[in-house]
């Protein structure tokens, strides 16, 4: 069977602007998108340029969008496209710049990466004792004792470890849509590793003051596509989640973000209701409730105006309860 | 031109190895790499690491495993160091942040690998090498190593009988760059890519081999190719020997567990090339699932096939539409490894001072005639960080005494230009795919002199159709049209080096089996053979002693 790809040509050498070109393409069983295109380089057209290497989906180069969705051209069934698309688009990733053809600018992602600090900032003191050594005849060697519900977080076969850096989660992420300094779901998943790292002597420490800070986890906007398109089945926002309380248990809550978290949970714990005009001025300040000012009078004018003074709702007792079983109470 | 203490080429495990071990000590040292680091073909690597840790188990009789898996071909003073330093190794691997699945006593867990006396092989689940990648390169960017990602090299280069450097081709914008340094390091992988169906990436061309052979260093044993008994069916895709080690079957079409025919005793657990060989027998003769074997891991339950196997089970899931939890995987003999390679020492030297090469692209040799599984991984950070500390030591006593022939930075330019220029028709991509189709066919799993003979001419046509390759990108944007022009030359001439070795070894040992000369001959061919260029390009061959300490060779039996 024959069928279409239709892929987004540009090289700035030549063009003034992206365009696509349709190729025609003879399908057999099995064939994934990456072979498709692999077959229109060798056959058809040389220009055409992507990224590839591993073809089993752990390298993480071919990441594209395909018919609008951000996947591994090499773990993507030309058939099931065709029968939902009746074509193959393929595009660059979005949320980086273009190099060329489907190949973009990775400088900034991986940049971001090496931000979070990716490493062990030291030892615990258990396990110095890992020495190098070459063992004469006869000589065994001792290693450090880890419980394996230390790594727990991280031995699941959807923990952050296994993340491949496709950019899959980075291209879909609406945070950095909306802030291009955002960190992004897969420096975050990263930096979310080493915290839950049971030999990190920094265990919840700088990593979560620095993660606070302005393009960090706060700023996550919990669109969730992060998760939706990973290749891999790993939730970055989950990471994300568990960032936010981790600090907020370690009282790490200067970000705007935290505090708002923090304003919530103390007016449903005190009202049981949502005190909108607290929750505002202690989330932002004095300035972030200037901020929420034309929003507010859009809603005023809509004769949505939040009361002044709240009422106790009457199943306070239950929420007091509830807050104890969360071990929330000093949170109130 | 770009001025450096050390050029490591290559970003896989070995070469993130030597340049954390570099920049430990502060040493100025910039990897370059045709992809990005994280790209890099270790990451595939699934099933483990080997190292003696159990009280039951010592590193002697991995050794002794090794020196048995190699059919005796393995140097063994070199894999004394390999084993030995085993441990320790993995244990600086931990500490550096590397994660393993824990035992029940608190240690690393490990698991049964084939070829293995003990269980043995450290894990991450089914991705111990996007474990180990990751985590070095998360250690590369610790020590803030300076990292030229998508830099294609060309040439090695040197001068007073010493390494000066290398020329490298910027594939983001086109330009040639020259970097000087005392020492370089290549450790640029495998050449998988010489095959159909084989298990490895589309970078791995053996482009650090061929460089190196045109610049004067041997290539070692480069016959010796491995084919790995389990890649799926339809795709080559690797289906880690650690599904076997958590006890996977091997059946044929009569539904037998046909390895106890040849290999009673340890089974499914055989080395790979007596795997290899088994499952190619039965397809030939006639007992094939439609030119397949089925792996069978049904039997293992979900729980066990999710927690230990996952990336197999998705793996299975996506490239070849089988559940195996449901139903048994359709699975094949594919190229997998490179036993040969660049010449080395067991500090990663070469003929060339200041030149070092560690891991698949080298060859110490640690893996003679054939590899144990879980041994590679192990081979590429013992063995790049041992070449790091020698070219540590090396640079306390190196000398300014070389100078870098910038001329060559313009010579490999015009062979870029010259080639775009061509008017020739020939796509290099199908003559890629005519040659992997011949070696497979011809230089496999058996091998005999007149199909090797064969493979020889077709590798001589398609050298003279090479000569009209036509290139259609003509601009400077990430041409990877260009790039994959002079990979495949690469790969050409090192399945030239292949089938010429292979030809004149005639035995069979380890993963190279001659139907027309079916024993192993150790009188005259207990030998590692040497690849060199004569002064018109052809291949010539050496020959130069296997190290023998401990282990004097036996018949190989499983």
């Amino acid at each position: 069977m024959e069928f279409k790809v239709r892929a987004y040509r540009f090289n700035p050498e030549t063009d003034e602007k992206p365009y696509y070109k349709e190729y025609t393409v003879e399908d057999y069983p099995g064939m994934t998108v990456l072979n498709a295109l692999i077959k229109i380089k060798s056959e058809l057209d040389g220009t055409l340029s992507f990224r590839r290497s591993c073809r089993s989906a752990i390298c993480g180069s071919c990441a594209m969008k395909i018919n609008g969705i951000t996947k591994l051209a090499c773990k993507t069934q030309v058939s099931l496209e065709i029968d939902k698309f009746g074509i193959i688009n393929v595009e660059p990733l979005a949320n980086m710049p273009v190099i060329r053809d489907l190949i973009v600018d990775q400088e900034v992602f991986f940049d971001k990466i090496k931000a979070i600090k990716p490493y062990l900032l030291g030892q615990r003191e258990d396990a110095a004792h890992n020495i190098f050594k070459t063992l004469k005849e006869g000589e065994k060697i001792s290693q450090p004792v880890y419980d394996k519900s230390e790594f727990k977080n991280l031995t699941g076969n959807e923990d952050t470890p296994n993340c491949i850096l496709c950019e899959c989660c980075y291209s879909e992420c609406g945070g950095v849509v909306g802030n291009k300094d955002y960190l992004g779901p897969a420096a975050l998943a990263k930096l979310y590793r080493y915290v839950e790292d049971p030999r990190d002597i920094d265990k919840n420490g700088s990593r979560l003051v620095n993660g606070s800070m302005p393009n960090g986890f706060w700023d996550c906007v919990h669109c969730q596509s992060c998760e939706q398109f990973c290749p891999k089945g790993i939730s970055p926002v989950k990471s994300i989640v568990k960032l936010h309380e981790k600090s907020i248990k370690n009282s790490i809550t200067f970000s705007s973000g935290s505090k708002h978290v923090v304003s919530i949970a103390r007016s449903i714990g005190e009202t049981g209701r949502l005190d909108e005009i607290k929750v505002a001025f202690e989330s932002g300040g004095v300035t972030g409730l200037l901020n929420d000012l034309p929003v507010a009078f859009g809603a005023g004018l809509k004769g949505k105006i939040p009361p002044l003074r709240l009422k106790l709702i009457k199943d306070m007792e239950d929420i007091r309860l509830a807050y104890k079983e969360l071990d929330l109470e000093d949170k109130l | 031109m770009l001025k450096h203490d050390v050029v490591i080429v290559g970003a896989g495990l070995a070469g993130l190895r030597a340049a954390v071990e570099l920049r430990k000590k502060g040493i100025d040292v910039v990897i370059v790499s045709k992809v990005y680091p994280t790209r890099s073909h270790s990451g595939a690597a699934q099933g483990g690491v080997n190292a003696a840790f159990d009280e039951n188990d010592s590193w002697e009789s991995h050794f002794f495993d090794t020196v048995k898996g190699s059919d005796y071909l393995g140097d063994q003073d070199a894999i004394e160091i390999l084993t030995s330093e085993a441990p320790g190794n993995i244990l600086e691997l931990q500490s550096m942040g590397v994660v393993f699945n824990r035992n029940d006593k608190g240690g690393i867990a490990q698991r049964p690998f084939g070829g293995q006396s003990f269980p043995r092989s450290c894990y991450y689940a089914d991705a111990v090498g996007h474990m180990m990648l990751h985590g070095l390169f998360d250690n590369v960017l610790k020590y803030k190593t300076k990292i030229l990602y998508e830099y294609f090299v060309t040439s090695l280069l040197t001068d007073n009988g010493k390494v000066s450097g290398v020329v490298a081709y910027d594939i983001k914008n086109g330009k040639f760059e020259g970097i000087a340094a005392k020492a370089v390091l290549f450790a640029t992988g495998g050449y998988g890519q010489v095959y159909s169906s084989n298990t490895n990436a589309l970078i791995n061309t053996g482009d650090g081999m061929a460089i190196s052979i045109n610049a004067g260093v041997p290539l070692m044993d480069m016959e010796f190719v491995q084919f790995h008994p389990t890649t799926l069916k339809s795709t080559g895709i690797l289906v880690t020997e650690g599904a076997r080690g958590e006890g996977a079957y091997l059946l044929n079409s009569l539904g037998v567990r046909f390895m106890s025919k040849y290999a009673p005793k340890a089974m499914e657990l055989a080395p790979r090339d007596v795997v290899a060989r088994a499952e190619q027998t039965e397809i030939n003769e006639g007992r094939g699932v439609d030119g397949a074997i089925l792996l069978d891991i049904r039997h293992l339950g979900k729980e066990r096939i999710m927690e230990r196997l996952p990336q197999i089970m998705q793996l299975s899931i996506d490239f070849e539409g089988v559940n195996p939890i449901h139903e048994p995987i359709p699975i094949r003999p594919g190229a997998h490894y490179s036993m040969g390679g660049i010449k080395t020492d067991y500090n990663g030297r070469t003929a060339i001072e200041g030149y070092y090469s560690a891991g698949e692209s080298a060859c110490v040799s640690v893996h003679g005639a054939n590899r144990l599984g879980g041994n590679s991984l192990l081979d590429t950070v013992v063995f790049g960080r041992r070449a790091g500390i020698d070219i540590a030591e090396y640079l306390k006593s190196a000398a300014e005494d070389r100078k870098f022939d910038e001329s060559a930075i313009k010579r490999d330019e015009e062979k870029f230009e010259q080639l775009k220029k061509s008017a020739g028709k020939e796509r290099h991509g199908l003559l890629k795919s005519e040659l992997q189709e011949e070696m497979r066919a011809n230089v496999g799993v058996f091998r005999e002199e007149n199909a090797m003979k064969k493979a020889l001419d077709k590798i001589g046509e398609l050298k003279e159709r090479a000569k009209n390759i036509g290139i259609d990108d003509k601009s400077k944007t990430f041409n990877t049209d260009i790039v994959e022009a002079f990979e495949f030359s690469n790969i050409l001439l090192i399945a030239e080096v292949i089938t010429r070795g292979a030809i004149l070894r005639k035995e069979s040992r380890g993963a190279h089996y001659r139907t027309d000369f079916p024993e192993r001959d150790d009188s005259n061919w207990l030998k590692h053979t040497l690849a060199t260029l004569d002064g018109k390009g052809n291949i010539k061959f050496d020959f130069s002693e296997v190290a023998i300490t401990k282990f004097k060779p036996q018949p190989r039996t499983y």
